[in-house]
């Protein structure tokens, strides 16, 4: 009889000891590794190169002050602000964390982000592009320079086409204007699974150039603006490349997947990649075959680019406020910031530290100047505001059918810019 | 008597405490706390701020939500009578008991008992226009998941094909529960396999069926995984089930009140659902098979 | 008893389903062993040649490890709270009196017909507010204080125990503990089997809830850990389908393992 209350018990006292076990299972994986009277400052990204640039840097820092350490995260583009938001609204985002300038409105409005003063020796693009309602929300890290054009040298030299040629492309409504077209069919394989170009649903890589470039606007402040003659024209001309000459890839490849025409660039599938210095870096490391850099094709209105700037906004509900402005500062500074030009992995943001990643890619044999000089001309403002994220998705369904071809451009412009500008919301 | 029903109610409730716990935290103040949100506007950074019934109306009428149900209607319509289908003829196969049945059975419900997202991750694969498997089979360039009239088919094929086995296994369980009596009765009788199929299988199958078709309606409209990683929601929202929809306002457009909303809806609908079966199929089940 | 004839048509049908359910595993499975240069440049239904591990390798980096760690140990937590707290309340409302025993066992049923996609967005803002967002103990709480499912099942079955073996039980001298340990339990086996392994699968395949309260590599799950590896490497289908492969594969291996239990219990639980 006692002995059955103890087999109980013990039962009993068993089912309670392996889920303490597990429980301290739980709480070991979940401890930080917390190093001894060190803080820990974290900083995400979306950008693998970037990072290991960042690791560089933060090495050089933590040099300096030992009782910080610094821990880079990467988040994938494609999630990276849908998680941002989620981990901002709960409490557990990253100390420090990229911002663009699409997005970072809300978390500016809603008290999420510290406010930076500003420096002169920072690229004032990217200041302005930051400042919202006189506020400095984030230090400038880089520039994106313009947008040109990546050519698969090898495959050029098959077709017996002169890569200074493609300097003085331009497109038009027009075809007797329009040399684009002609070379690009000149350049696409025809099977289906090679391409001449990267014609496709991509804002800052294509569209938002053909817009500035045909005369026209994407937005207007807060609110979209690119149901418009001019960028009809833009999409007019970009769908036909895709669905009637088929010299880019089916929009169906490209729309949901943004890594697609740069993936089939590098596996040499695709003789131009129209594109920023954000894959320079991922193009010189991973490219198999010979490339250069090219200016990207004018339009009607000249050679009108994006450009777009990245910056690293502070975390106001961060635990280590003091620790975190230390590398802010640091980030900031020439110093700091030259590491991420050093491997060519970005432009610096900080004017004195630029020189870094023009030496680098000189010294590497590739002519980055393409991606500068189309910033000499006029450029296209990149979109952003309070209620962008919203408004995009909204647009996405009007524009995917409009570059598959099913939805006439001109309706789906009016379309999309309805629902955009209505869930951009009061 | 008095004193061991006090003793009683103590242990019971010392019993049923941490289910109580999880019960009333878990499940019923979510529905407190869902309604509430309702009445608010969200979008995750700023604050809370009420709004009345704005998100109701706006739910209403401008036809996404609508959509959302329209689409999983006739994914439902799809799913259901495809796998209830599948499953009943499979388990006929099985239930005559061949060497190496088991083997078959086993092998049908593979897809039921892995991951939802990861199936799906597979068939985005398998269905991808540029270098999938079936288009490289088929030798032709199909787009699938992007054609708005493949897509939903194609989510609907998906399911299907990660449910039948499951299905099977009740369908069998129910046919081999009927007594060989009866069937060596009316094969004495003279009726054909197909006649004894027809009028005594399917008829003392009827539980089994109920559970089945109530089953799968309620899990269809929940379907959440295979839309995430296979369309998104499709193509012009085709696909955009009741599930992702909620999931895409509360987390995409950072639209929290209206997603509140749309799972009030989705609750009532379901509901409604469960009761009218259960009180349409309460008549026609008791069969008495002694 | 049945004819030849009939048996050929009957295997035939029976192994068109099975290449139908067999040929997709198959396909991800081998390509995940090849290399993706193979697979870029020749066509995507090429055996791998020569077979490669360079994609699981990869997956190491991407922090599998981890996530099957935390998998493994957030659904040990939840199918033994869930067991023994759904066997102690089945057992009150089976073989208990109690005031207020049929209303609140009503209450427990009627959230049965509350579907998870209803309480996932409340279910958020109360764990952010409460400051459980991406925790472990985010991912365990929901489940783990049993389940109405569970218990509504077992309290069928503890019903149907015969009362003399309580009785005798009792009048041993044993407390509630005993009766449970030494009565209920023994007499329940393969229920009690069934529902952990149905917990088990539903847990190790819980995709939307972790989606949700978790976010970045430290607790991340393994479904989520694959969904967040397609949209990361889209197109690098090599690579994903090693996720999918190793995503799959281990409760696979338990279910072939154990599919006679298995298969009973599904049906076991269902039919009741």
């Amino acid at each position: 009889m006692t002995g059955r209350m103890r087999f109980s018990t013990l039962i009993a006292l068993s089912v309670v000891a392996v889920m303490a076990l597990l429980i301290a299972g739980a709480v070991v994986l979940g401890r930080d590794h917390e190093p001894a009277g060190r803080t820990v400052i974290t900083v995400r990204l979306w950008d693998q190169q970037v990072a290991q640039a960042y690791r560089r840097s933060f090495d050089e820092f933590t040099r300096r002050r030992p009782d910080i350490e610094v821990r880079v995260n990467v988040v994938a583009y494609s999630s990276y602000f849908d998680a941002l938001r989620t981990d901002v609204a709960g409490g557990s985002a990253d100390d420090i964390f990229w911002i663009s300038n699409a997005y970072f409105a809300p978390y500016a409005d809603s008290g999420r982000l510290i406010g930076v003063p500003p420096r002169p020796d920072w690229e004032s693009s990217v200041v302005e592009q930051f400042t919202r309602n006189g506020t400095l929300w984030g230090v400038p890290q880089l520039t994106d320079a313009g947008i040109a054009l990546y050519y698969n040298a090898d495959l050029l030299a098959t077709a017996g086409v002169d890569p200074a040629a493609l300097d003085s492309l331009r497109w038009s409504p027009d075809d007797a204007q329009d040399t684009l077209r002609p070379m690009l069919a000149r350049l696409t394989a025809g099977d289906g699974r090679r391409w001449a170009y990267n014609a496709g649903n991509d804002l800052q890589g294509i569209y938002l150039n053909y817009i500035g470039s045909a005369g026209g606007v994407f937005s207007v402040g807060d609110r979209f603006a690119f149901d418009n003659p001019q960028a009809s024209q833009a999409f007019t001309y970009l769908v036909r490349l895709i669905n009637v000459d088929k010299v880019a890839p089916p929009a169906s490849d490209t729309n949901d997947n943004g890594d697609f025409s740069r993936n089939m660039f590098l596996q040499g599938r695709m003789a131009l990649f129209q594109s920023g210095t954000y894959n320079l870096a991922q193009i010189a490391a991973n490219a198999p075959f010979r490339w250069g850099v090219a200016l990207m094709p004018a339009g009607p209105a000249g050679r009108v680019s994006v450009t777009n700037g990245i910056a690293a906004a502070g975390n106001s509900a961060s635990k280590h406020p003091d620790a975190m402005r230390a590398v802010l500062a640091w980030m900031g500074s020439a110093k700091g910031n030259s590491y991420l030009g050093a491997n060519g992995a970005a432009v610096p943001a900080v004017l004195a530290a630029q020189r870094a990643y023009f030496d680098f890619w000189a010294a590497n044999g590739v002519d980055v100047a393409p991606f500068f000089e189309v910033l000499r001309g006029p450029r296209i403002p990149a979109p952003g505001g309070q209620g962008f994220a919203a408004g995009f998705d909204a647009m996405k369904p009007y524009f995917d059918e409009m570059f598959l071809g099913r939805l006439d451009v001109t309706a789906a412009l009016a379309r999309a810019q309805r629902a955009a500008n209505a869930a951009t919301g009061p | 008597m008095c004193s061991r029903r006090l003793r009683s109610t103590a242990t019971a409730y010392t019993l049923l405490a941490p289910s109580l716990l999880g019960v009333a935290v878990f499940l019923l103040l979510p529905m407190l706390v869902v309604a509430w949100l309702s009445l608010h506007r969200w979008d995750l950074l700023g604050p809370i701020r009420y709004v009345g019934l704005d998100n109701w109306r706006a739910v209403l009428t401008d036809g996404t939500f609508g959509n959302s149900l329209l689409v999983t209607a006739a994914f439902v319509a799809l799913v259901v009578p495809a796998q209830t289908a599948l499953g009943l003829v499979a388990a006929s196969l099985l239930a005559r008991q061949l060497p190496g049945s088991a083997v078959f059975r086993t092998v049908y419900v593979l897809p039921w008992i892995c991951a939802p997202i990861a199936i799906a991750v597979l068939w985005r694969w398998l269905l991808a226009p540029t270098d999938g498997a079936v288009n490289t089979l088929l030798g032709r360039r199909v787009e699938w998941l992007t054609d708005p009239g493949l897509a939903l088919p194609m989510v609907s094929a998906v399911t299907v094909w990660t449910n039948v086995g499951y299905v099977t296994l009740f369908f069998l369980a129910g046919i081999l529960a009927i007594p060989k009596d009866i069937h060596d009765a009316a094969r004495l009788d003279g009726a054909t396999s197909f006649q004894r199929f027809v009028k005594i299988t399917l008829p003392l199958l009827r539980p089994t069926l109920f559970f089945v078709l109530v089953t799968g309606i309620i899990s269809a409209a929940q379907v959440f995984d295979t839309v995430y990683a296979l369309t998104g929601g499709g193509p012009q929202n085709r696909t955009d089930l009741v599930a992702h929809r909620i999931y895409a306002e509360a987390f995409g457009a950072a639209a929290v009140g209206r997603a509140a909303v749309m799972a009030i809806i989705l609750f009532a609908i379901l509901v409604a659902a469960t009761v009218a079966q259960h009180l349409y199929f309460r008549r026609r089940i008791s069969y008495d098979l002694a | 008893m049945t004819s030849p004839s009939r048996a050929v048509a009957v295997y035939a049908m029976l192994t068109t389903g099975a290449v139908i359910t067999l040929a997709p595993f198959t396909s991800g499975v081998l390509t995940s062993f090849t290399s993706a240069r193979q697979f870029a440049t020749g066509t995507p239904l090429e055996l791998p040649n020569p077979p490669t591990l360079a994609n699981y390798a990869g997956l190491a980096d991407a922090g599998f490890g981890r996530a099957t760690v935390v998998t493994a140990l957030m659904t040990a937590l939840i199918v033994v709270g869930q067991l023994v707290f759904s066997v102690s309340a089945a057992y009150a409302f089976a073989r208990l009196t109690f005031r207020g025993r049929d209303t609140l066992f009503w209450i427990y049923i009627a959230t049965l017909m509350v579907p998870a996609t209803v309480t996932i967005v409340p279910l958020y803002l109360m764990m952010a507010e409460a400051g459980l967002r991406n925790t472990f103990w985010a991912l365990v709480l929901p489940f783990v204080f049993g389940s109405p499912y569970a218990i509504f099942l077992l309290r069928e079955h503890f019903r149907s125990i015969p009362a003399d073996l309580i009785n005798a039980a009792r009048l041993d001298g044993a407390n509630t503990a005993d009766v449970l340990v030494h009565v209920v339990v023994p007499a329940s086996k393969p229920i009690l089997v069934t529902l952990t392994l149905i917990t088990v699968v539903s847990q190790w395949n819980n995709f939307m809830w972790p989606l949700v309260i978790t976010s970045g590599p430290k607790w991340q799950v393994l479904t989520v850990a694959t969904a967040a590896l397609q949209s990361q490497y889209n197109a690098q289908w090599t690579l994903v389908m090693a996720a999918t492969t190793l995503a799959i594969v281990p409760l696979i291996a338990v279910f072939v393992a154990l599919q006679r239990h298995i298969v009973r219990s599904i049906v076991v639980t269902g039919l009741k």
